[in-house]
């Protein structure tokens, strides 16, 4: 039984937005609820998938991983060690060992800099080392991205999509990483391009043991790669469970939804439900229509089919995520 | 009535002049496209393969210095039928048994101004364009209703701003904006992603083009969204019939939605002809890039094995120094003895396989 490297437990991250110089007249600052009481673990060379649209918050909990930023209640355990609590110096050691995949392949590279040094920056922060050392380095990490060497003395302008996403790969493991947060590593790139990714993350994962969390919107990478897959809607996991069964046996309306709108499949009459845009805006929350029971209700074809239950919209009768076997969790009174 | 297509395309090359490393990066590299009146050209192909370039070579947004067009864009319709290109020759110097452009004169201001001449009555009325941002491409200043008015009352015969505004809540309710009385009146920021791309469409198509480019119109939104965006472009295919050129790197929304496929490589067309047959997974007569590309898609059986997907090896062209012969050849798979030296020394045609089907490769020359 594999270890479990990382474990997350009632995480919550409320931004707040402040009312302005005119906040006596227009009522107080508000509470945004971007991650809301989210629950989960990764063992050690595993995958977790995380699904959802715009807005959803996937990003966010990738970011308080690395506490990139503080966390407003909740414990992240990483090695057996709350991570939440620490100071930062307390915390440098962790941040060797968690690392991210940041979206953006151009503002997460410096433009200014060459491909060496970006590397030896990495390499030098956290260890002290000769030159000799730091050649040999780069060129092992070169190898495990299987970039080529002459690509070193480029600045990061002049490498293709492709070459930055590796780069990127490349720095996170200078520091010795063994979990890798994925914040859509392969949405900026080509079908081909990104078939490589994919096949480069997956051999990092059985050649150095890492555990990824892979955050995307894109259904089937995530299907392909991950071991299990999180769907979250509004800041709340709505369905957990293996890959597979998500994928195929989903049991939450939100999730079938979301596999049925992938636009190869072209289901018509299954996104039909889906275009009904009138419900409240997609996937952010909405001030005007604070969210009261279950928060996907407004927008479900369940609740529609069932005659709307007043159970889905009750305050005190939130449906809570509830394990209905084989790892499979749900957040759904009517689960499908 | 006008017959033949409503847009040609012929040896189309569009360069850009690197200063750093004084050579011509050569984006587009000899296209020839055709569009005919009420279909979708579907141009597919990885980043860097040109296909943007020539939807703003037709658009001519590409600047004086440091672009330079020459070739044939041909527009024609009932008002219009002319050469978009016309007089660019002259500003140029060209290697007469290449094609290829060797310098550019140095008077650039001229060169704008040509452009601008024949381009002003084009742009908009003509040819209009879906952007692939909708925020960034959108004037944040102004409603979405009141830039749709002012694009009618500048594009169309109807002047009158009441008459404009009725005209742009009838394009606000044909791309499924629900209550556009009220979104009418919305900034571009108080939308959603997905509305803010259809309002864009019913800007584009509020001027009644003959020609529409929509230059990767699902690219950013989720995928919830995306499917609808791709269902709304595929029923005003059905409902308004407007010709367009559809460019995108996703192969499912070229599938879905267009009748012809161009696929780019390096600058040029590699394979042209009918999306069924050259976006189907069985069809015999393919380019090797082409049945690269279409593997490289997770299908039902990676996914199921979690097996490694059908990556491409090396990297998308380095359209500065164009390698000799086939572009493709560094990376291409199957290659044979028989045709390694042809592929490696010369670059084949774009020749006919069947009828409407073109492939530019050496293995289809002995058959």
């Amino acid at each position: 039984m594999a270890k479990t490297i990382l474990e997350v437990e009632n995480l919550k991250k409320y931004y707040i937005q402040p009312g302005g110089i005119f906040t006596p007249f227009k009522g107080a600052k508000r509470i945004i609820p971007a991650v809301d009481d989210v629950s989960f673990y990764i063992k050690e060379n595993e995958t977790m998938g995380l699904v959802g649209e715009t807005g959803c918050g996937k990003t966010t909990i990738g970011r308080t991983l690395l506490k990139l930023t503080p966390v407003t209640a909740g414990r992240i355990i990483f090695d057996e060690k709350d991570i939440t609590q620490l100071t930062p110096h307390e915390f440098l050691p962790f941040r060797r060992q968690v690392q991210m995949i940041f979206q953006d392949l151009d503002a997460a590279l410096n433009p200014k800099m060459r491909i060496r040094s970006i590397l030896k920056e990495a390499l030098t922060v956290h260890h002290r080392l000769s030159d000799a050392e730091i050649n040999r380095e780069i060129g092992e990490l070169l190898e495990k991205v299987n970039l080529k060497k002459s690509k070193l003395s480029n600045f990061p302008g002049e490498l293709s999509g492709g070459e930055k996403r590796r780069v990127g790969i490349a720095r996170a493991l200078a520091v010795g990483a063994r979990f890798l947060v994925a914040d859509e590593p392969t949405s900026a790139l080509d079908v081909s391009i990104q078939a490589q990714v994919v096949n480069l993350l997956k051999d990092l994962q059985k050649n150095l043991g890492l555990s990824y969390l892979f955050i995307s919107h894109d259904l089937r990478i995530v299907e392909l790669i991950s071991h299990k897959v999180a769907v979250m809607y509004l800041g709340q996991i709505v369905e957990m469970g293996m890959a597979g069964r998500i994928a195929h046996e989903p049991r939450h309306p939100y999730t079938s939804i979301l596999w049925s709108s992938l636009v190869e499949k072209k289901s018509r009459e299954t996104t039909k439900v889906s275009t009904d845009s009138k419900k409240g805006t997609w996937g952010v929350f909405d001030f005007e229509r604070p969210h009261t029971g279950c928060r996907f209700a407004p927008r479900c074809p369940v609740y529609e089919a069932k005659g709307k239950p007043s159970i889905c919209n009750e305050p005190s009768k939130a449906p809570q995520l509830q394990d209905i076997g084989d790892a499979h969790k749900v957040r759904c009174h009517f689960p499908l | 009535m006008i017959k033949g297509p409503v847009l040609t395309i012929e040896n189309l090359r569009t360069y850009f002049y690197s200063k750093s490393k004084q050579a011509f990066i050569r984006s587009v590299d000899g296209v020839n496209l055709e569009i005919d009146k009420g279909k979708t050209l579907g141009i597919v192909g990885e980043s860097g393969s040109g296909k943007s370039i020539t939807a703003m070579s037709v658009m001519g947004l590409i600047s004086a210095p440091p672009g330079v067009i020459i070739g044939k864009i041909r527009l024609s319709t009932e008002s219009i039928q002319k050469n978009l290109l016309q007089g660019l020759k002259d500003y140029v110097r060209i290697n007469m048994s290449t094609g290829r452009i060797m310098e550019i004169y140095k008077d650039n201001v001229g060169w704008q101004k040509n452009i601008d001449r024949i381009m002003y009555k084009i742009r908009g009325r003509e040819i209009s364009m879906i952007f692939q941002n909708p925020k960034i491409s959108m004037n944040p200043f102004i409603t979405i209703g009141s830039q749709i008015t002012e694009s009618i009352m500048l594009n169309t015969t109807i002047k009158n701003r009441s008459k404009a505004k009725e005209r742009a809540l009838y394009w606000l309710e044909q791309v499924k904006i629900d209550s556009p009385r009220l979104r009418y009146n919305n900034n571009p920021h108080g939308l959603s992603g997905g509305m803010c791309q259809r309002a864009m469409i019913a800007m584009a198509l509020s001027s009644e083009p003959s020609l529409l480019i929509a230059d990767e119109p699902t690219t950013g939104l989720d995928a919830t969204i995306q499917s609808k965006i791709v269902n709304l472009l595929a029923e005003l295919k059905s409902t308004v019939g407007v010709t367009t050129m559809l460019i995108s790197h996703d192969i499912n929304v070229i599938r879905e939605l267009s009748d012809q496929v161009a696929v780019m490589y390096g600058g040029t067309v590699l394979e042209h002809g009918p999306a069924k047959d050259v976006l189907s997974a069985g069809y015999e007569y393919k380019h090797p890039y082409t049945a690269a590309l279409l593997a490289s898609i997770p299908n039902e059986q990676h996914i199921r094995e979690k097996g490694y997907l059908q990556a491409i090896k090396g990297d998308v062209l380095d359209t500065i120094n164009i390698p000799g012969g086939c572009r493709f050849h560094d990376r291409c798979e199957m290659i044979t003895n028989k045709i390694k030296e042809r592929c490696e020394n010369h670059e084949p045609d774009l020749k006919d396989i069947s009828a409407n089907h073109k492939v530019r490769c050496w293995l289809y020359y002995d058959s």
